[in-house]
């Protein structure tokens, strides 16, 4: 069983369950940048929700598979073929052996999870298998995939086809309404940003992303002791910049942290890209813990291992 | 010192933060609650300590509460000696390129600002921001420095960082928003390693120039 790398793109990477109880030692989350479609790549090949998979930004990618195996498609939109014929994502597909599949450049999104039917094996560091890049470790030798990258899934039964149901089907468009709640450091004179629209810079990485917009004034005199921070944090810079933290996001920070975008919708946060917009709706505490709960309880009737 | 006093403020829908203020006392109420596992990350910051707790099994009013409680029965605590660890480090130059800049702007040499460094008890007050990234506490308040306005988007791993009153050792490779005056010889991270990361939290750190260099 093989997968070859033809194109790895922009950058591929191994993704599997996110890193927990180390952010002391500042070590971050790592793990997939939108985990739902990671999870549901995972369940067309009958795999667990945080099993190890290809992480594709932005394409355009391709691979060759060296032996039959089934795959899963989900995240960022893009048209995808086999042999010149074009693929759905969200079905359980069967390849043959020499099979190349074409990923072309996302429409839409910043993130395609490619999961196959075999296990992948990877480099378990720190409790998983995700790739830290900034550190070298994770995944294959701790580094994105280069062209000529043999994966080698082990041998696994046929799997039942499956299609992910249409309500799991999460809208990946150009702009997205963000529910979050006041960060530590909201001064509650501020006005409120839910007002205002943002614009997604061209510094992104699964590090996080920068955006544009119209901030609460933030001096010098406002920087603050650093503090403990976690994905989904909107923290300002003195030029007036603000910085929303992905997985791989520093664990302390200096910055002021005005929003924080709440657990059920920071999965989101792994598809936005450079020009995408954003606003930021203000909820409460108490809205928050429902959003999660109905939205965990969505996808957790078909994914039963899944967790926000 | 009574840990119940402290004020206790949401971080986001499922983290929250004890305003403790800066010292040791951070360490001891780790060490307190790192014995309940229901909190998930429990992370020092320079003058606070945040936990995360599960959403899915907690609200954050129950967490608050349990929090409350953890705090109010706060136990005695002994931390153990600090380790002493020096470091050999070359300055200035293509290690150091913040360095001239800031000898100008102090109106020092850059001597003068080794010396200083080199004379400081520097103590690892904490880690974060990067795996390893090591805060450390100690310095001459004398070396006054800002965070850059413009984060570099990558400085090399060991590199020394300083801000007012503080030096920050990177221990990877990685963005970095402070002014660096120079880079450490001895690794920080050895991904090989059963304790990967050098520096902990409460160590206490010499940096000296490089002999020959």
């Amino acid at each position: 069983m093989s997968v070859f790398v033809l194109d790895p793109g922009v950058q591929t990477t191994l993704q599997a369950s996110a890193r927990v109880g180390l952010r002391q030692a500042g070590v971050p989350a790592s793990g997939p940048a939108d985990p739902v479609s990671m999870a549901l790549a995972n369940r067309l090949v009958g795999k667990p929700a945080a099993a190890t998979c290809l992480e594709i930004t932005l394409g355009p990618a391709s691979f060759r598979f060296d032996s039959p195996m089934q795959i899963g498609l989900t995240g960022a939109r893009a048209s995808v073929q086999i042999a010149g014929v074009e693929q759905q994502f969200h079905e359980t597909i069967s390849v043959k052996a020499g099979d190349a599949l074409e990923i072309g450049a996302a429409r839409a999104g910043a993130r395609i999870y490619l999961a196959v039917s075999g296990d992948l094996p990877a480099e378990v560091f720190l409790n998983s298998a995700s790739t830290y890049l900034p550190a070298g470790f994770g995944g294959l030798e701790g580094r994105a995939l280069r062209k000529g990258d043999r994966l080698e899934p082990g041998a696994v039964g046929e799997r039942p086809f499956c299609e992910t149901p249409h309500t799991l089907r999460l809208p990946v468009s150009a702009s997205y309404a963000l529910r979050a709640v006041a960060g530590p450091d909201w001064n509650s004179e501020d006005e409120t940003p839910a007002s205002s629209v943002y614009r997604v810079t061209t510094r992104l990485s699964r590090m996080g992303a920068e955006i544009d917009g119209v901030f609460p004034a933030v001096s010098q005199a406002g920087m603050k002791p650093s503090s403990a921070v976690f994905p989904g944090a909107l923290q300002v810079t003195p030029q007036g910049r603000g910085f929303l933290l992905l997985p791989d996001g520093q664990t302390t920070g200096g910055y002021p942290h005005v929003l924080q975008v709440i657990r059920a919708d920071r999965h989101l946060l792994g598809q936005i890209r450079p020009g995408d917009s954003l606003r930021f709706l203000m909820c409460t505490q108490v809205q928050a813990e429902a959003a999660l709960r109905a939205k965990q309880a969505l996808l957790v009737a078909w994914m039963p291992d899944f967790s926000l | 010192m009574n840990a119940s006093a402290f004020d206790i403020i949401p971080c986001g829908d499922d983290a929250l933060r004890i305003v403790c203020g800066a010292g040791d006392i951070r360490y001891a109420l780790a060490s307190q609650l790192v014995n309940d596992d229901a909190w998930q990350e429990i992370v020092p910051g320079k003058a606070d300590l945040t936990v995360a707790f599960d959403p899915h099994t907690e609200s954050m009013s129950a967490a608050m509460a349990r929090l409350r409680d953890a705090l109010q029965s706060s136990a005695s605590f002994t931390l153990p000696a600090p380790r002493r660890i020096e470091l050999t480090a070359t300055f200035g130059g293509a290690e150091g390129p913040d360095l001239e800049a800031l000898a100008e702007r102090l109106g020092r040499s850059a001597e003068d600002i080794l010396t200083t460094v080199e004379a400081s008890k520097l103590k690892v007050d904490m880690l974060g921001f990067t795996p390893g990234f090591a805060y450390l506490t100690g310095l001459d308040q004398g070396l006054t420095s800002e965070r850059l306005a413009n984060p570099r988007p990558r400085v090399p791993a060991g590199s020394i960082g300083l801000i007012t009153g503080q030096i920050g050792l990177y221990a990877l490779d990685g963005p970095g928003g402070w002014p660096i005056i120079g880079r450490v010889n001895t690794p920080l991270f050895d991904r090989f390693a059963s304790e990967p990361f050098l520096l902990s939290p409460g160590d206490e750190v010499a940096i000296r120039r490089r002999t020959g260099a």
